[in-house]
């Protein structure tokens, strides 16, 4: 049994966090289904009282419940420390975020498929707050080899259809008797299990895994450096 | 037709659902047939019930004297008029700060007796209602919130006591099966489900082992031995505090229904690791196995085997995996799992099949005596298990453990022969089933999925007869009922309460 003499703030920070966090937050904080933490910067507020608030009293209208009867004050004091020691603020991204932007719509024709504010298509994940919600490795690995791992609901979806047509598209909903999904020209299609030849959902994206040969070196910075930047209106 | 006539003229027993597993064996099988195979085609919604209540809907609802009685979320019920889903009377009670709960506010139903219903509250208390008026009769604690106890289960009548399980595993609690006077409130007899010290306890773990007794169990009036489901010790996924089997946690327990002693006992998950609770409907039927009659009790366990057990006297029958299962080599002719090694949780993260919720959790099971096959609902999922320091503090979440995110799993509806554990058919399903199973004389299977359908199977074959888009997922499992010659079908689906029936001819 660890005590509390002996046990830093953080450190007994860590193990609670382990315990009620981690299902949402990640055994190393750096996100799941709910925000990574390791990132130094957090969507409601950045200031030790705002994480206290929050663990405290969670966020309404999102899935971050307050903890305030689960957890002593003392606890929650603890859990910021461990948040505040793991997170840390990211190192200078070599690239250039301008002109990783002229990349974003023009070379790189990210905007066929990702939507940043009002811009581009909504095929593929929105990313206006993509720098505020992944890290940057995550957002390389989505970048470079983007079946690493896919949002919940953007797997992709094949049907056969009776005379022999495949279709393939993204998913907008999948279930045991239907689905839908958007083709890459952005046309939309439902159809009934009953009525294809096979349906089928994968775990992987339809965005190319050929953006490491497309691009230099460079270039990927410079894009990843503007992905880094999208920070939604806030 | 003829066959449903004669039910509803005579048998108030196929035209009601008055019980959590509609018999004290809980076969959660309806005697109706005029929804059947053959014009279950043309079965359309009758009425909804807007509850309005945000949170889980785990509700077996009862229906008798042209009544349907509803449990919800947060110490929510509802009477509701079976006919047209207009509501009668209704039934609150304001839940105390800071009610520890592992799972949501959730309720699985009332039982009946008479003129009275019971039902749990999350704080850890029986109340006893009138049918008739909604009126508190009486209302018994069970055992003190704020040392972490609660209860969601519906009770079991079995004679004239109401029996009625408790959670709080998370919270360093020692689980209980109660029994209570059903007049008077009275407590008649409880059985704890952590034994007293003893081998199978290292130091005074016993005290904060868990084993709650979260799910209805089911009563053979024969043997007069009532048959209840135990959680996981505690703390779950940490167990070097808790050296040795941590007897009665993960087991069936045969309990004697008028001294509330223990016949006996069969652990299925002994020091449980992976939080597999033991809690699945315990099913009891007749079997014939090679050509000598068996007083069977069935059950689809969390840890990924199908069992079926001597219900006389707990020695295994049946064993045999349903599911993918990565932690043992099969069940030993002692019914203890082979393990395999390297399978416990680590600081690290170890990844096991099943995962935490198994391979059929809680939901509810139906065995049908026309094919003789027992259904319920399962999935194909591993997940990673992280063990993690805690110390206890009375009425404090006690885990000691954590999961990785889910991993996308698929299920299926499974049909199993319980003479030998085979699958005779199962139906594919896209996601982990959430809802539970009824099956009917009508050649019928229901169940409702994670999207909103609720799904009609022909019972023989799997194949899917009829479906409706409910339009919010289906936890809670589908019942059956007839009133005035007419067969209906309900469910709660998200908040709404919603039955079905064929158009009138």
């Amino acid at each position: 049994m660890c005590s509390a003499q002996n046990t830093t703030p953080a450190e007994a920070g860590r193990w609670t966090f382990r315990i009620l966090c981690a299902p949402c937050h990640g055994i190393r904080a750096d996100g799941g289904r709910g925000p990574d933490l390791t990132l130094g910067t957090y969507n409601a507020g950045d200031q030790d009282a705002d994480l206290y608030r929050v663990i405290s009293r969670g966020v309404p209208g999102t899935e971050m419940a307050g903890y305030a009867g689960r957890v002593t004050d003392d606890e929650i004091r603890q859990l910021v420390a461990y948040i505040r020691s793991v997170g840390h603020a990211q190192a200078a991204v070599p690239g250039n975020s301008a002109a990783g932007e002229q990349i974003f719509w023009n070379k790189g024709g990210c905007g066929q498929c990702h939507r940043v504010g009002t811009k581009g298509s909504s095929l593929g994940p929105d990313l206006t707050r993509v720098g505020r919600q992944r890290s940057l490795a995550y957002l390389t690995a989505s970048l470079l080899k983007p079946d690493a791992d896919i949002t919940p609901g953007y797997a992709t979806i094949t049907v056969v259809t009776r005379d022999g047509k495949k279709i393939v598209g993204v998913e907008r909903n999948f279930d045991n008797f239907s689905a839908q999904f958007v083709d890459l020209s952005g046309k939309y299609y439902s159809f009934l299990r009953e009525d294809v030849t096979s349906m089928t959902r994968e775990p992987r994206s339809l965005m190319p895994s050929t953006y490491g040969k497309l691009l230099s070196e460079a270039e990927v910075q410079d894009l990843l450096a503007y992905l880094n930047s999208l920070r939604g209106a806030r | 037709m003829k066959l449903f006539l004669v039910f509803a003229g005579t048998l108030a027993f196929a035209q009601d659902w008055t019980s959590y597993g509609k018999n004290d064996l809980g076969w959660r099988y309806s005697e109706l047939d005029q929804i059947n195979t053959q014009t279950v085609a043309r079965l359309a919604p009758q009425w909804m019930y807007q509850t309005n209540t945000p949170g889980k809907n785990e509700t077996t609802p009862l229906v008798f004297d042209g009544m349907m009685y509803v449990t919800g979320p947060s110490n929510n019920a509802w009477a509701l008029d079976a006919v047209t889903g207009r509501p009668i009377w209704s039934y609150k009670k304001a839940l105390p700060a800071n009610v520890n709960l592992c799972c949501g506010q959730v309720n699985r139903g009332f039982a009946r007796r008479g003129t009275a219903l019971y039902k749990v509250n999350l704080e850890g208390t029986l109340v006893a209602l009138d049918a008739k008026s909604g009126a508190v009769r009486w209302e018994s604690t069970l055992e003190d919130y704020k040392k972490g106890y609660s209860a969601t289960s519906a009770p079991l009548v079995v004679k004239n006591l109401v029996v009625t399980g408790m959670a709080g595993a998370e919270y360093g609690t020692r689980g209980f099966i109660d029994a209570y006077d059903a007049d008077t409130g009275k407590r008649a007899w409880r059985v704890y489900t952590v034994a007293e010290g003893g081998p199978s306890w290292s130091a005074d773990s016993w005290k904060r082992g868990g084993g709650s007794t979260w799910i209805t169990g089911t009563y053979d009036p024969s043997l007069n031995l009532i048959y209840w489901g135990t959680g996981n010790p505690g703390p779950d996924m940490d167990g070097q505090g808790r050296l040795g089997d941590n007897l009665y946690t993960c087991s069936l327990i045969a309990i004697d229904a008028d001294t509330g002693k223990i016949k006996w006992h069969f652990q299925f998950t002994p020091h449980d690791l992976h939080d597999w609770d033991a809690i699945g409907d315990p099913v009891l039927t007749d079997l014939v196995m090679e050509g000598r009659p068996v007083k069977a009790v069935i059950q689809a366990n969390r840890n990924g085997f199908f069992y079926a057990l001597d219900r006389t006297n707990g020695k295994v029958l049946v064993a045999k995996a349903y599911t993918r299962v990565t932690w043992a080599d099969g069940i030993g002719p002692d019914g203890r799992p082979v393990p395999i090694a390297g399978q416990d949780p680590t600081e690290e993260g170890n990844r096991t099949c099943p995962g935490m919720a198994g391979g059929h959790n809680w939901q509810a099971t139906a065995y049908s005596p026309m094919t003789g096959l027992y259904y319920f609902t399962s999935s194909e999922r591993c997940m990673l298990f992280y063990k993690t320091k805690q110390e206890f503090k009375e009425g404090k979440w006690y885990q000691a453990s954590t999961v990785g995110r889910d991993e996308p799993g698929n299920g299926r509806i499974d049909a199993i022969d319980p003479k030998t554990g085979k699958l005779a058919w199962y139906f594919e399903t896209v996601t982990s089933p959430t809802g539970g199973v009824l099956a009917t004389a009508g050649g019928l299977v229901f169940s409702g999925d994670a999207e909103g359908y609720l799904i009609a199977l022909d019972a023989k074959t799997g194949k899917p007869l009829w479906r409706f888009q409910t339009g919010g997922t289906v936890i809670a499992p589908p019942i059956s009922y007839a009133l005035n010659g007419r067969q209906y079908i309900a469910v709660a689906a998200g908040q709404t309460m919603i039955t079905f029936s064929l158009p009138k001819p």
